[in-house]
C-alpha cells in the first residue's frame, strides 16, 4: 500500500506501524519507548504524529498506530512539536538528575523553572528494563506504585531470586539511572551480590554464574563445559594453543 | 553451499596483516584490539595462528540472544542487528570460541561477517593462510560445527 509522509510517497507494508515505514526512509520520528526489540508500547507519547485521512486529521501514537492505505502523515507541525515539548518538559521535571532528560530538556527549548519534583531521579519509566528483563526471561523487576510515586523495583524492594545479573536493564535504560556496581569479584545490581565467575586462565571476572547457566540452558551447552570456564580472550588464546599442538 | 573462513596455522607467519586490514575495513581505524579476528602466536616454539568466528551450524551466539538480534546473513555469516541489539553482551559470553566481542568505541557487538561474502583477510594475508571455503570442505576435522571441532581438539589433546 501506499502512504504519503512528510510529502514523500512510500510503499508500507500491512501490518507494520507508521515508525517502522517512516524509520525506511530515513525521516526521523523521536521516540522515548520505542526500542527495535520490544516494538511500540504506546507510552511516552512522543513519537505523536498527525494522520490525515479522508479529509479528517487526528495526533496519534506512531510507534503503535498501524499503517493504512491512503493515509497522509506529518511527522511534525506545530501541535506535535508542542507536545513533543510538553513531554520533554514534564519528563524532565521527573528525572532531572539524567544527562539524557537535562540534554531534551534544552534541545526543545523547555524554559519552565521551578519544575523539580525529586532532584536525584533519573528515571523516566520507558519501561525498556522492564521489558529487557522479561526478553531475558527473568522478569526480576516491574513498575511499583502509582501516580508520581511510581517507579521500577524488585518486588519489595528485596534482592530478586529471578535477577541472574546480566545488567541488560541498565544497558538499555536511555538514561542511565538503573546502578551496577563492580567492586573484586562482586557485582551488585538491584540489591542482589552476584559473586562473579573468573576465568580460569587468567583470573579475570567475566560473567556471574547465573548468566553462564542461562547460557548452558539456551545454548544447550554443558554449564561446566571448558569453554565456558575462560573469558572471551582466553578461549581465542586456548584454541590457538591447542591447534599447535594439535599441529604437532 | 554457505562458505567459512578456514584457517590453515601452518602457512600463518604471524605477520598480523588480517587483524589490521579486518579493523580498518570496519573501523576506518587500524587498531587490532577492534578487528574481528585475532593472531596468536607462541614464540617459543614459532607457531602463530588466525582464530576468527566459525559461523556455527548451530551458533551459540543465536541460540542465547533474548531478542532475535542475531540472524544468518545470506552469505551464512552470522549478523548482529545493532538497532535490536540490548548489549547484554550474553553473545559474547556464550561463545565458545571468544569470537563475539564487544567494541567499546561504538559502544555494539561486533564479530566476523564475512565483509558480505568478499573477506578482506583472505584477500590480504601474505601467505595465504586463510582461506574462504565450503563449509564442511577442507577443515581440521571435517565436522561441520567448529565449536564441536574446538572440542575435539580439547579431547584429542587436553
Ligand atoms: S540484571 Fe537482573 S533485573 Fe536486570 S535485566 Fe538482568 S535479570 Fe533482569
Ligand atoms: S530505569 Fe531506565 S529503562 Fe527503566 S524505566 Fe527507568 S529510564 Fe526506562
Ligand atoms: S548483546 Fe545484543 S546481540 Fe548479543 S545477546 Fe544481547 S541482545 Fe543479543
Ligand atoms: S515511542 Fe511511541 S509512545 Fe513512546
Amino acid at each position: 500500500m501506499k502512504i504519503l509522509i512528510d510529502g514523500i510517497e512510500i510503499e508500507a507494508q500491512p501490518g507494520e506501524t507508521i515508525l517502522e515505514a517512516t524509520r525506511r526512509t530515513g525521516i526521523h520520528i523521536p521516540t522515548l519507548c520505542y526500542h527495535e526489540a520490544f516494538g511500540g508500547q504506546g507510552s511516552c507519547r512522543f513519537c505523536m504524529v498527525e494522520v490525515t485521512k479522508n479529509g479528517s486529521s487526528r495526533v496519534v501514537a506512531s510507534c503503535t498506530y498501524p499503517v493504512n492505505d491512503g493515509i497522509e502523515v506529518k511527522t511534525s507541525t506545530p501541535q506535535i512539536d508542542k507536545i513533543r515539548r510538553n513531554i520533554a518538559m514534564l519528563l524532565y521535571k521527573r528525572a532531572p538528575n539524567s544527562l539524557f532528560m537535562q540534554t531534551l530538556y534544552k534541545e526543545y527549548l523547555c524554559t519552565e523553572n521551578n519544575l523539580v519534583e525529586d532532584p536525584y531521579e533519573k528515571c523516566i519509566l520507558c519501561r525498556l528494563c522492564v521489558n529487557a528483563c522479561a526478553a531475558m526471561g527473568a522478569s526480576a523487576i516491574s513498575t511499583v506504585m502509582r501516580g508520581t510515586d511510581k517507579r521500577v523495583a524488585t518486588p519489595y524492594d528485596d534482592a530478586s531470586a529471578a535477577c541472574i545479573g546480566c545488567a541488560a536493564c541498565a544497558e538499555v535504560c536511555p538514561t542511565g539511572c538503573i546502578e551496577v556496581q563492580e567492586d573484586n569479584n562482586i557485582r551488585r545490581i538491584w540489591n542482589r551480590d552476584f559473586t562473579m565467575v573468573a576465568c580460569e586462565e587468567c583470573g579475570k571476572n567475566f560473567a556471574t554464574r547465573e548468566q553462564l547457566a542461562y547460557i548452558a540452558d539456551r545454548s544447550k551447552q554443558e554449564a561446566d563445559a571448558d569453554e565456558l570456564r575462560l573469558c572471551t580472550n582466553c578461549r581465542r588464546k586456548v584454541l590457538a594453543r591447542k591447534l599447535e599442538t594439535f599441529n604437532g | 553451499m554457505d562458505k567459512i573462513l578456514v584457517v590453515q596455522p601452518e602457512k600463518c607467519t604471524g605477520c598480523r596483516t588480517c587483524e589490521l586490514v579486518c579493523s580498518y575495513t570496519h573501523t576506518g581505524e587500524i587498531n587490532p584490539a577492534r578487528a574481528r579476528i585475532s593472531v596468536f602466536s607462541f614464540e617459543r616454539v614459532g607457531f602463530s595462528t588466525p582464530v576468527v568466528c566459525q559461523q556455527c551450524t548451530s551458533a551459540a551466539c543465536m541460540a542465547v540472544c533474548p531478542v532475535g538480534a542475531i540472524s544468518r546473513d545470506n552469505n551464512g555469516a552470522m549478523v548482529v542487528n545493532h538497532d535490536r541489539c540490548l548489549r547484554c553482551k550474553m553473545c559474547a559470553i556464550a561463545c565458545p570460541l571468544g569470537a563475539t566481542l564487544y567494541d567499546y568505541v561504538e559502544d555494539k557487538m561486533v564479530k566476523c561477517d564475512l565483509c558480505g561474502g568478499d573477506p578482506a583477510c583472505v584477500k590480504l594475508c601474505p601467505s595465504g593462510a586463510i582461506s574462504y571455503q565450503d563449509a564442511n570442505a577442507a577443515n581440521f576435522t571435517k565436522r561441520k560445527d567448529y565449536a564441536a571441532r574446538f572440542k575435539d581438539v580439547y579431547e584429542e589433546v587436553g
